[in-house]
């Protein structure tokens, strides 16, 4: 018995020695491809938005800016947009990256065998249309619209769509068929052990966008270590103990262990806000809730700052708008939410004309979203006021059902993240006959939506955001409780580690020896 | 035999075929689609269409059907939506991995439990048999998901002897990968130590009360030679019919075990194929299942006559 774990002690001592390169991270799914923007979820974006690029992305703040492009020209009537690509950047493989590869990449996405998840937003079905697109020369790709756009360059740098990033024609294979991402970020594709984890490897040819800290997508992206392991990891309670034991390095972790584990001696504990949004929908078509009066009652029912604190474990504050608090549209306008007001809740009750209805709240209990608690908190405050509110628990894809068909009364909810403020508001917003599951179709407030979706003016635009947030919160085709907030626990020998928009981003993340 | 192993399992063929239709239509009749999941809450009508469309789920259902059983009659069964792998090697590949735990685990709990049940039974009432009934109804008791945690936090955590998560098969790494079974081996083990004690002890009990035994001990044969050849032999047949069923539910999916310790395996690729409403991944893996129940019944069968040669193959 002695020497059995002796052996396993000089092992885990070897494993040591070799993990001192490699950073091992926590996937709760396996990823679904490796191909960018197609059979995707947000673990497939992270991973694949290590090894791929495009020409444009993110900012910490959510800004777009240049990062295969070393800038962007837009015309005067702004309907061409011409990217002048950086120089020395190289695929994994070696080769150059040219205008031809942009263009090669922008046809292939376009080619509708591709199923590309963004294909709808650029092709004209959904108003936007990439008239052209072309490569005058090898260092400029040039790229024409139907109508100037204030969210093209936000399309094109979007996770979901994999940064409409560019690619190496050899990352497909002969017959067209997909093969592994040779793209030019900061990882090489290593090993996928589906079900069980995946390997990036560090690229020693990478050429990092200008900065001297890492900026979201932008800014300096060096690779500091070997490998980034990923393992697929769905349990909370595996996870924590594998935090704890040190087998992992970063992970994303409930509310409910942030407190044990910030106060481990060998882990560190960072909440960011992101703008995922959580709440409580409604079905402005219900018979009962398409009084505005009730609706305004629930608002007016529930203690926004104790219910987030108690799903949240005191990490974040409420916020009741659309725009998620680390926007720069978020302003002393989007601070003005819902009042926490019992008895004005009991007299709305009244005005409505409030019998004791039976209003029901969908809710799931998936570990990453405070679905179920947000609900029963709510129900709690609710009754309190004397609506009759009831609780009915179903599993996320019957949940997502109802939604997609406007099947609910009330759901507890939450809308995965989108940057823009606009793109934000046009994720709740539509008309219902079309589109079942959006919740607010006020034809004033479409309008001001789809106005923000072509001004590009900064200061414009807050009016036009600070109007529809005024009329959300009158209007009240919803309940946002807060945003999300990514709480990541990771090793005190990884340093530099900062999430990003729910999303580890593990470039400019070194570790001890 | 040969012929019975045949006629058993034409025999399973309608079980399969209504396992397949029912399959089939239950997980259809489940709200939420696999293209609403890959779309998620951006699922505009026009793209949930045409992903529909895509993945073959605008057909009607006995279309869909008609294809999936044509398809299954030439041994494929088809291709996972969320990961694009064929269904079949995936589910192999899985299946091994489950397997491996599986077996070792209830082989060394039947090493265990068997002549301790059978020492309880022999020694009734006596603090041996209330110590071992005992030991058995609290493992039977504790869940699998809270003894495996049990097990993680103390060899994991507090020891430091095993790792806490991962996963490396045997044929890569053989001693890495020995070590990272010991504890899900060992959570099954545990728990099937309680169901095969109590139903070997039940047994047992049943046979020692039976006249021939009292006749072999008035005969003068040591209690050995009564507990062996005589009450054993006969008692064993409910306790292999156990194993049989214990095996047969095991193999199908140790979804729990494996998701806490992170193990890749069958069961937890049919729970994350349910939640991801992979219609080709979860008909395939019950139709496995199915499969394998049957499998390991006819084999537990067959063996019967091992036992007990009153029983033949006819």
């Amino acid at each position: 018995m002695n020497r059995i774990l002796a052996s396993a002690f000089a092992l885990a001592l070897s494993a040591g020695a070799v993990q001192a390169q490699t950073l091992t991270a926590v996937l709760n799914a396996d990823m679904r491809s490796s191909n960018p923007g197609v059979n995707r979820d947000d673990n497939t974006d992270m991973i694949v938005l290590h090894v791929v690029e495009g020409l444009v992305g993110y900012d910490e703040g959510g800004a777009v800016g240049p990062l295969l492009a070393e800038k962007v020209d837009i015309s005067q009537d702004g309907k061409t947009y011409t990217f002048t690509l950086r120089k020395g950047v190289k695929f994994h493989n070696g080769a150059e990256l040219t205008s031809a590869d942009a263009l090669w990449s922008w046809n292939r996405y376009m080619d509708p065998k591709t199923d590309w998840r963004c294909l709808g937003d650029l092709d004209g079905r959904n108003g936007l249309k990439v008239v052209s697109a072309t490569a005058p020369d090898a260092n400029t790709f040039v790229m024409e619209l139907n109508a100037p756009n204030a969210l093209f360059l936000d399309t094109l740098a979007r996770t979901d769509c994999g940064g409409t990033a560019i690619i190496h024609k050899d990352s497909v294979k002969a017959d067209g068929s997909w093969d592994k991402p040779i793209g030019t970020g900061p990882f090489t594709f290593g090993e996928w052990k589906r079900g069980q984890s995946v390997q990036l490897l560090a690229y020693s040819g990478y050429a990092s966008p200008k900065g001297d800290k890492p900026d979201g997508m932008l800014g300096s992206k060096r690779p500091l270590v070997k490998e980034v392991r990923f393992m697929v990891i769905p349990d909370a309670a595996t996870v924590k103990a594998g935090l704890m034991s040190g087998s992992l390095d970063i992970a994303s972790v409930p509310a409910s262990d942030a407190v044990e584990l910030k106060a481990h001696p060998r882990l560190n504990v960072i909440t960011v806000t992101n703008p995922v949004r959580h709440g409580l929908i409604m079905q402005t078509r219900d018979p009962v809730l398409k009084n505005v009066k009730l609706r305004q009652a629930i608002a007016a029912s529930i203690d926004f700052p104790e219910l987030v604190a108690n799903v949240t474990d005191n990490l974040t504050k409420p916020n009741n708008s659309p725009i998620y608090t680390t926007s720069k549209y978020f302003g002393e306008v989007e601070k003005q939410g819902f009042k926490y007001d019992p008895a004005r809740a009991k007299k709305l009750l009244q005005e409505a004309g409030y019998k004791g209805e039976k209003i029901v709240i969908l809710a799931n209990k998936r570990s990453t979203v405070p679905s179920f608690n947000t609900a029963v908190i709510a129900q709690q405050m609710m009754q309190a006021v004397g609506i009759n509110a009831e609780i009915e628990v179903l599993e996320w894809a019957t949940q997502l059902d109802r939604y997609n068909k406007g099947n609910f009364q009330m759901e507890s909810f939450s809308y995965s993240a989108r940057i823009d403020p606009a793109l934000g508001f046009e994720q709740i917003s539509g008309p219902k006959d079309k589109q079942p599951r959006k919740v607010w179709e006020d034809p004033e407030a479409l309008a001001l939506i789809d106005k923000s979706m072509v001004v590009s003016d900064p200061a414009e635009r807050q009016k036009i955001f600070d109007e529809l947030h005024k009329r959300f919160i009158e209007q009240v085709p919803s309940i946002f409780t807060h945003n999300d907030i990514d709480i990541v626990a990771h090793s005190k020998r990884a340093s530099g580690v900062k999430p990003w928009m729910s999303k580890l981003l593990l470039w400019e993340v070194s570790v001890a020896n | 035999m040969l012929r019975f192993a045949l006629t058993r399992i034409l025999m399973a063929l309608p079980t399969l075929l209504i396992v397949a239709v029912s399959v089939f239509v239950l997980i259809r009749l489940i709200p939420g689609d696999p293209a609403q999941l890959m779309l998620g809450d951006l699922a505009d009508p026009a793209s949930l269409a045409d992903l529909r469309a895509r993945l073959g789920l605008d057909k009607s259902l006995p279309v869909q059907f008609g294809i999936w059983f044509g398809n299954l009659l030439q041994g494929d069964l088809g291709q996972s939506i969320s990961s694009q792998q064929a269904v079949l090697p995936l589910i192999l590949q899985r299946f091994w991995i489950s397997a491996q735990i599986v077996l070792v685990a209830v082989f060394l709990a039947c090493l265990v439990a068997v002549p301790a049940g059978v020492i309880a039974a022999w020694r009734q009432n006596s603090t041996l048999d209330l110590g071992l009934v005992g030991l058995a109804t609290l493992l039977l008791s504790i869940p699998t998901f809270w003894l495996g945690l049990l097990l993680l936090l103390f060899f994991g955590l507090k020891l430091e002897w095993l790792p806490v998560v991962g996963y490396v098969s045997i044929s890569e790494d053989a001693t890495r990968g020995i070590l990272y079974l010991v504890m899900p081996i060992m959570t099954l083990f545990l728990h099937e130590i309680g169901v095969l004690l109590r139903m070997a002890r039940a047994s047992t009990l049943e046979v020692l009360r039976l006249d021939y035994i009292t006749h072999a001990r008035a005969k003068g044969l040591s209690e050995g030679a009564v507990l062996w050849r005589h009450a054993f032999k006969n008692a064993f047949g409910p306790t292999w019919t156990l194993i049989g069923l214990v095996l047969g539910n095991l193999l199908g999916g140790i979804a729990v075990v494996e998701t806490v310790f992170t193990i890749p395996g069958l069961g937890r690729l049919l729970v994350d194929s349910i939640f991801a409403r992979d219609y080709p991944v979860i008909q395939g893996c019950l139709l496995f299942v199915a499969f394998t129940y049957v499998i390991v019944n006819l084999v537990i069968d067959l063996c019967y006559p091992i036992f007990d040669p009153r029983v033949t193959a006819q």
